[in-house]
């Protein structure tokens, strides 16, 4: 059966779909955003890794170079007699440098190029007090470019060589003359690092002029590669975001020696490593929903829609009326107590059925005695009869059934005898039958004749026919002195006549129609000599129809012939023999119709009566 | 037992294969009872209806009381079996056999 409805397993489908959907964004976004934020501490670290090592090299290469002329100088100083000014000046210039002073070893300055330092206790600057340690220990410091004590708007970078008189010698640099000697290193410093795979590093001087760039735009202002920088506002080792060379880039950045290193990495390359990541995360997580997608549906397929199909079935074999279907499937509790309640249902419907059935059967086998009992069922009738031998017999297919046989004396002499057939069967027809009974009945004893019984039960039973139910009807009246026999038909089938001295033949006769059918039927008046020795059948279609499990007829022909093959049988033999026959021509076909009959030997000519005597 | 009709106006025709016993004749009552409206000629073609029982003479005598408020009935082509229960039944004396 087609329905509207959705399957339980497409609900459950679309929902687990929108529930998986759901779950998927949800990650894939939250895998977004922390991937984002991680792919931009690693640029952030990347950056600063590399400012700091640059930064390294940057300060070791300087101090390397400045110590190697503070050693030059300390070994000048330590060939000569006396120092003063005027051969610190010489020193300068023989160098190429920027400032001497020589500290004695109280930690005073007494000979120096600059004049304001004349006398000056390095111990009274955080600065200058760091050469201290060149009394204890060790024989050379060198300290990074920053602004001096003395004057804090003079960046120098120093460093100091232990003399062997005592004290210390102490060389300093402006930026531009040490710069002079690690630019050439400066520049080499960034030619072969990388920072990422796309990523570079910028040194500019304190002019903001590049001193190397990968890019080779040495001496060339900062503008060129489009950033930005100012110092007051952006502090260091800060990442911010520019534009360099026209890619937006995170930027960090970070001032040594004079210098301001910039290290440059592209946003792009950081969200390339973030969209692989997702992508990856992304692709293996579409696989693992796929695959919890369809086992959930395989399980729930599995637990729940088949066994309710299971349920279902045995359900379906109940509704066929197959009321011994048990219900079981016991595989989870729920559908146990779905099984237990079913069959319980089932039980008691079964039980209610039966007792409406048992009900149903007892009015039924009231109504089957009430219906046999309406009609003569004792044999022999009329024992001191001797003009005439009689039998009937009816075999309804249901309990109660449509046809009927009747006889009776209508006065002292007269015996009416008839046979009929009710359309259709069961209760409405046995109801009809008994009607048509009593009317057809009440019609002879009021002394009609047969024609007028007919007319007048049928008018009677055309009142009020809703159902439009009719009957057809063969009835006799015998003058059992006479044998003088008047009979009509109402549309029902010929009786069969054998004359003592022949055999069976249909006694055609021009039929009415059938009582109740239609309102101001005439029927005819036929008339018949019977003679002793003669025989009358009365059948219902019940008989000739009869069909076996080849859906063969029974037939008028064999019932002829089989009626031939008992000549002379009493009448109560006759009825036994057809039925048998008919019995055994059926087989084990169901019967479909009821089966009536009724047979008259006329003038005690019955076999029987002769055995018994 | 097949039923094929053909409803052309207020004529129409119906022609019966089969059986018309007591399994099949609430087919045709309820064909009758659906169609009938309007009809003033109906025709029933008995040519290939092999068996005809008394279940089945009730729906053509209903058929017959209707038609015979609402216009006419005919039964056609009645093969010889039917015709002899027709004969039996005196149904021939009501119904107008072609």
């Amino acid at each position: 059966m087609k329905s509207k409805n959705k399957r339980i397993s497409q609900s459950f489908l679309r929902w687990l779909l929108v529930l998986v959907s759901v779950a998927f964004l949800a990650t894939t976004v939250f895998l977004w955003i922390i991937q984002t934020r991680l792919s931009e501490e690693n640029a952030i670290s990347l950056l600063a890794l590399n400012l700091s090592d640059v930064r390294e090299d940057v300060s070791d290469a300087s101090d390397e170079n400045l110590l190697k002329l503070t050693h030059h100088v300390a070994d000048d100083l330590n060939r000569m007699k006396t120092i003063d000014n005027a051969v610190l000046q010489e020193l300068v210039n023989r160098y190429d440098i920027t400032e001497i002073n020589v500290i004695n070893e109280e930690g005073i300055i007494f000979a120096t190029t600059h004049p304001d330092f004349m006398g000056y206790d390095m111990r009274n600057g955080e600065q200058s007090a760091e050469f201290i340690g060149l009394f204890y220990g060790s024989t050379e410091y060198v300290q990074d470019y920053r602004p001096t004590t003395y004057d804090p708007s003079l960046f120098r970078k120093y460093a100091g060589v232990r003399l062997q008189r005592g004290g210390f010698v102490q060389v300093g640099y402006g930026a531009e003359r040490f710069q002079q000697d690690i630019d050439e290193f400066v520049v080499g410093v960034t030619r072969n690092r990388h920072v990422g795979s796309g990523g570079c590093i910028i040194i500019v001087d304190e002019a903001w002029n590049i001193v190397s760039d990968r890019m080779g735009n040495e001496g060339k202002n900062l503008d060129v590669t489009g950033l930005w920088i100012d110092t007051s506002s952006m502090p260091e080792n800060k990442v911010f975001v520019a534009d360099v060379y026209g890619q937006s880039c995170y930027c960090m950045y970070q001032s040594v020696e004079g210098y301001c290193i910039v290290a440059v990495m592209p946003r792009s390359e950081a969200a390339l490593s973030r969209n692989v990541s997702v992508g990856v995360t992304t692709a293996m997580q579409i696989m693992v929903f796929a695959a919890l997608f369809i086992m959930v549906f395989m399980l729930v397929k599995r637990l729940v829609v088949n066994n309710i199909y299971q349920i279902n079935d045995s359900l379906s074999a109940i509704t066929e009326g197959k009321l011994d279907t048990v219900v079981n499937v016991r595989s989870h509790v729920e559908f146990d107590e779905l099984s237990n309640d079913i069959n319980s249902t089932v039980d008691t419907l079964k039980r209610y059925i039966a007792d409406a059935a048992a009900r149903i059967d007892a009015e039924l086998a009231f109504a089957k005695a009430i219906q046999h009992s309406a009609m003569p069922s004792v044999f022999p009738p009329y024992p001191g009869r001797k003009e005439f031998d009689i039998h009937a017999a009816m075999f309804t297919a249901k309990e109660v059934g449509g046809d009927f046989y009747d006889f009776y004396f209508v006065d002292e002499d007269t015996l009416a005898f008839l046979i009929a057939d009710v359309s259709g069967k069961g209760i409405p027809a046995a109801m009809f039958m008994m009607q048509s009974k009593a009317l057809l009945k009440s019609c002879a004893e009021s002394g009609m004749s047969v024609e007028a019984v007919f007319t007048t039960a049928n008018a009677k039973l055309c009142e009020g026919n809703e159902a439009g139910m009719f009957v057809t009807a063969w009835m006799g009246l015998l003058n059992v002195k006479t044998g003088q026999l008047t009979f009509a038909n109402a549309g029902h089938n010929p009786p069969l006549l054998r004359r003592a001295d022949g055999s069976f033949e249909y006694l055609k006769s021009r039929a009415g129609f059938v009582l109740a059918g239609m309102e101001g039927i005439r029927y005819r008046k036929n008339e018949l000599q019977l003679n002793p020795g003669d025989q009358i059948y009365l059948y219902t279609d019940g008989v000739t129809e009869a069909t076996d499990a080849a859906q063969t007829l029974y037939g008028e022909q064999r019932l002829l012939d089989l009626l031939n093959a008992h000549h002379g049988a009493c009448a109560k033999a006759i009825c036994e023999a057809v039925k048998a026959d008919v019995d055994t021509f059926v087989g084990e076909a169901e019967q479909f119709d009821d089966i009536t009959m009724l047979c008259l030997n006329y003038a005690g000519s019955c076999v029987h009566e002769e055995v018994d005597a | 037992m097949t039923v094929d009709k053909k409803l052309t106006g207020t004529e129409l025709i119906i022609a019966l294969a089969g059986r018309l016993d007591t399994t099949t004749a609430p087919q045709l009552e309820a064909e009758l009872k659906a169609n009938l409206p309007g009809v003033e000629h109906l025709v029933l073609d008995f040519a290939a209806l092999d068996y005809l029982s008394s279940a089945g003479l009730r729906v053509l005598l209903a058929a017959q009381k209707q038609m015979n408020k609402q216009g006419d009935m005919v039964v056609r082509s009645v093969n010889e079996t039917i015709a002899e229960i027709f004969e039996v039944t005196g149904f021939s004396d009501i119904l107008t056999i072609e």
